[in-house]
């Protein structure tokens, strides 16, 4: 049954209910559903050919009086046998007959949902900046709710948060293949609650949710705004808590600096012990670098990888940079060196990422618009002194991606919304070509700049 | 309309006709029977738009007719009155019996607003022997579960395979399995396409616990069975009633998968002597959710319940067993269903773990199986 034959059934039925008796209507109406409408024929399912009979005999004008109504046009309605309600509902799975063959094929180690297999604590490169998390996070794995509940890890991308929480389910999973771990991201989170909402089976998702022994939430920052997940995850913690459950959650940043996440929740997030991992050193880079190589059978020189990681910032960045000079060398049937690695990597045209200074920016939309910095930074608006500080707004979020209220800071204390609205419309204008050439021009002024 | 009868003929199957009455039924019309004097015969017809029942009873009419009346009040009145031939009549504005020593006058509704039971019966596709029934039906349909929210538990797989029809019903606790049952009674063998006119279909357990008991008190041996997939309908069909049901849309849980394939414990025993053992462990069991422990020994099952404020009591049951020895508990209202509704005097009982399903089997018949899921319980010793 399509979706919008459901919405328009629902309208059709309230309007017969009103018409029919209390009774009528439960026993006959109450189950029927429209399967299709198509070239004035709607065909209306009901379960039984009883059901159907009386219908017929009986409802008939009145079905076909409120469907007119809806399709404004003479409407032909046959009644078709069938239990709409039957296909919906199948969750034999929560018997105990049914669900016990499940548990018993567990014991293939190394095969939960979602989890790499291959993210394990022996995988993990640790050096300074990622010592601390490391350490709680092999705790937590050893002694799961009792150590540190919640374990809260943060740190900019590419820095190994995910392996960090996939080892410890890895590691809880190997041990004891019974503990129920549920590895989720954030955002499959928030659809589980959309969906549990949507089929009204919100019953069924807190089961599951609330009867676990490991519960891992990946990139907990994308709840900012989600209130009823955040709800749903609220009790969800409390009651894992309660029952002396493990939490570890990660994210991008603190718990205290997440936006739009309700107090209650961040004061737990930040309840138990909360580690945060630095960007990736340059020793760590040729670890990993190592370690990686590893994975793909190449006997990587110490050289090589020294190369690879200057060049690279963030472990993904360092994945791709080492996938590159794989492929080539193994399609041009070369040995790895150093100096190949260095040509590999120019010719390939890493490119050089030009960090401006905030200043620079400002400095250049001046020159580009005749303007005086004072004037963008000062409280004046005509329209042309609007249009240039909202095009600086712009291009610091998106060159220097720093936040609404640091901009705001720049730009002579302006209110974060201000920016936020700048920069949308600045977003809206780029449609329009020749506002765009404008952009381009202001921004090949810079790299001008930068390369001389 | 006029017609006479016995009113023992009249009796017992009204009984039967009101098992398609339904109390909560909301429309005054379906606690009505429709009574139909036609073309010689007599009919009786009920139905709660689930299911429906067509009686027809030996009557001697002298006036066609049909009316409707209170299924309630007719059974009870019938059922209180002496055994006798009445007569019945149409009158204004109701319906009056007349017996030796009786009168009485009934209400009626009209007729248009009964819903018509089927239009046609749909394909003839196999003929049941009573004797199928009887056995093998009633081995079956206790194991299905009486819950309409999980529709395809609530009814029986009934499946075509190379040797005979597969019965299958459980409800997520237990379940029932017979092969080879209906050999060669297929009415259209399907020789060639075998595969994709092979009959599978989930019918609700509550119209073959009717099927059970409509077979009970009637002297016909055979029932025709008549299944229409498009009007999603059933009928089962002997010589004076109809049974009308409907079929159920939903997929059958795999079945097979559940299985055991293998135990580590087995052990043969006389299916009363477990039977009674229970009996008297239920006493007890009763009083904490009916758990009733299993410790199988050698030469032995030890059955045993307690109830801390109550007491308890252990049963020794001969048995012989091959394999490990082993503890096991269940739900002693599953045992007892499962043990009541089977026949064999040696059964077996396989196991490989106290939280493994347990299966039992009749001893001599690999046809059909029995399976219970366990009750977890805490070791004494702990």
């Amino acid at each position: 049954m399509r979706e919008e034959n459901s919405v328009l059934w629902k309208k059709i039925l309230g309007e017969i209910e009103t018409e029919v008796s209390r009774a009528n209507f439960l026993t006959l109406f109450k189950s029927t559903g429209l399967l299709s409408l198509e070239d004035g024929v709607a065909s209306v399912a009901a379960p039984s050919t009883m059901i159907i009979d009386l219908l017929q005999k009986r409802f008939y004008q009145i079905i076909k009086k409120t469907v007119d109504k809806y399709t404004n046009i003479d409407t032909k309605i046959i009644f078709v046998p069938k239990n709409i309600n039957e296909k919906l509902k199948e969750n034999v799975m929560g018997t105990p007959l049914f669900t016990q063959p499940e548990e018993k094929k567990k014991p293939f180690v190394g095969h939960l949902p979602r989890v790499r297999p291959d993210y394990t604590f022996q995988t993990l490169a640790v050096s300074s900046t990622n010592q601390l998390a490391y350490v709680s996070a092999t705790t937590v794995a050893k002694k799961i709710g009792t150590a540190y509940n919640p374990l809260f890890i943060y740190g900019p991308v590419g820095v190994g948060k995910t392996h960090l929480m996939q080892a410890i389910a890895n590691e809880v999973y190997a041990n004891n293949p019974d503990k129920k771990i549920i590895y989720i991201t954030s955002e499959e989170f928030t659809n589980e609650v959309v969906e549990a909402i949507r089929n009204n089976d919100t019953a069924r998702m807190k089961r599951r949710f609330r009867s676990i022994d490991l519960l891992i939430v990946d990139d907990v920052q994308f709840f900012a705004g989600k209130d009823r997940a955040q709800e749903e995850l609220f009790h969800t913690f409390n009651i894992l808590v309660d029952e002396g459950a493990q939490i570890v959650l990660s994210s991008d940043r603190p718990p205290s600096e997440i936006k739009k996440l309700e107090k209650r929740l961040s004061s737990r997030f930040a309840g138990g012990l909360t580690v945060d991992i630095e960007a990736a050193d340059f020793e760590l880079r040729c670890a990993i670098l190592l370690i990686k190589a590893k994975k793909y059978n190449l006997d990587l020189p110490i050289e090589v990888a020294k190369k690879i990681a200057e060049k690279a910032h963030d472990s993904r960045e360092l994945e791709g940079l080492l996938l590159k000079v794989i492929t080539i060398t193994t399609s041009h049937n070369t040995q790895i060196t150093p100096d190949l690695v260095e040509e590999v990597l120019s010719r390939e045209g890493v490119e050089e990422k030009h960090f401006f200074r905030p200043d620079e920016i400002i400095k250049n939309i001046c020159m580009f618009y005749d303007l005086k910095e004072t004037l963008i930074k000062g409280p004046k608006r005509d329209a042309h002194i609007v249009k240039a500080r909202q095009i600086a707004m712009y291009l610091l979020k998106q060159e220097l991606s720093l936040s609404y209220v640091e901009i705001g800071n720049i730009l002579g204390g302006r209110d974060h919304t201000t920016i936020m609205h700048g920069v949308g419309k600045i977003e809206k204008l780029l449609f329009n070509k020749v506002f765009l050439e404008e952009i381009m021009g202001i921004k090949s002024l810079l790299k001008n700049k930068a390369n001389n | 309309m006029k017609f006479s009868l016995l009113s023992k003929n009249l009796q017992k199957k009204l009984l039967f006709v009101n098992h398609a009455i339904s109390t909560r039924s909301q429309l005054p019309i379906l606690l009505n029977f429709l009574i139909e004097a036609r073309k010689g015969k007599l009919s009786i017809s009920a139905t709660d738009l689930e299911i429906g029942i067509i009686a027809e009873i030996p009557a001697k009419i002298e006036e066609e007719g049909a009316v409707t009346v209170s299924a309630k009040t007719l059974t009870e009145l019938i059922g209180a009155i002496p055994l006798d031939k009445i007569i019945f009549e149409t009158e204004k504005g109701g319906l009056r019996l007349t017996g030796e020593k009786t009168k009485a006058t009934f209400q009626v509704i009209p007729t248009e607003d009964f819903p018509k039971l089927y239009e046609d019966k749909g394909k003839e596709l196999i003929i049941l022997k009573k004797e199928t029934i009887d056995k093998d039906f009633s081995k079956i349909v206790f194991a299905a579960s009486s819950d309409s929210e999980r529709p395809a538990l609530s009814g029986i797989l009934i499946k075509e395979e190379k040797e005979g029809f597969l019965l299958v019903a459980t409800d997520g606790y237990r379940l029932s399995l017979k092969r080879h049952v209906l050999q060669n009674t297929r009415k259209n063998p399907s020789d060639n396409e075998k595969e994709e006119n092979a009959i599978s279909m989930i019918v609700p357990s509550r119209i073959i616990r009717e099927l059970v008991w409509m077979g009970k008190d009637s002297e016909s041996e055979e029932v025709a069975v008549y299944v229409s997939k498009e009007k999603n309908q059933i009928i089962f069909s002997q010589d004076d009633i109809v049974l009308i049901g409907r079929l159920i849309e939903a997929e059958f849980p795999n079945f097979e998968k559940i299985i055991p394939t293998d135990f580590s414990t087995k052990t043969i025993f006389e299916r009363q002597d477990l039977q009674e053992a229970i009996k008297a462990g239920y006493v007890f069991a009763r009083q904490t959710a009916g758990i009733i422990k299993f410790s199988v020994k050698k030469n032995k099952i030890i059955v045993s319940a307690n109830a801390p404020s109550v007491g308890e009591d252990t049963i020794e049951v001969d048995a012989k067993t091959t394999g490990e020895e082993n503890d096991i508990a269940f739900n002693a209202r599953y045992l007892l269903d499962f043990l009541s509704n089977t026949t064999g005097e040696a059964m077996s009982f396989e196991m490989t773990g106290p939280l493994n399903p347990g299966v039992f089997k009749e001893v001599g018949d690999t046809s059909f199986m029995h399976l219970i899921m366990p009750i977890r319980v805490q070791q004494e010793s702990a």
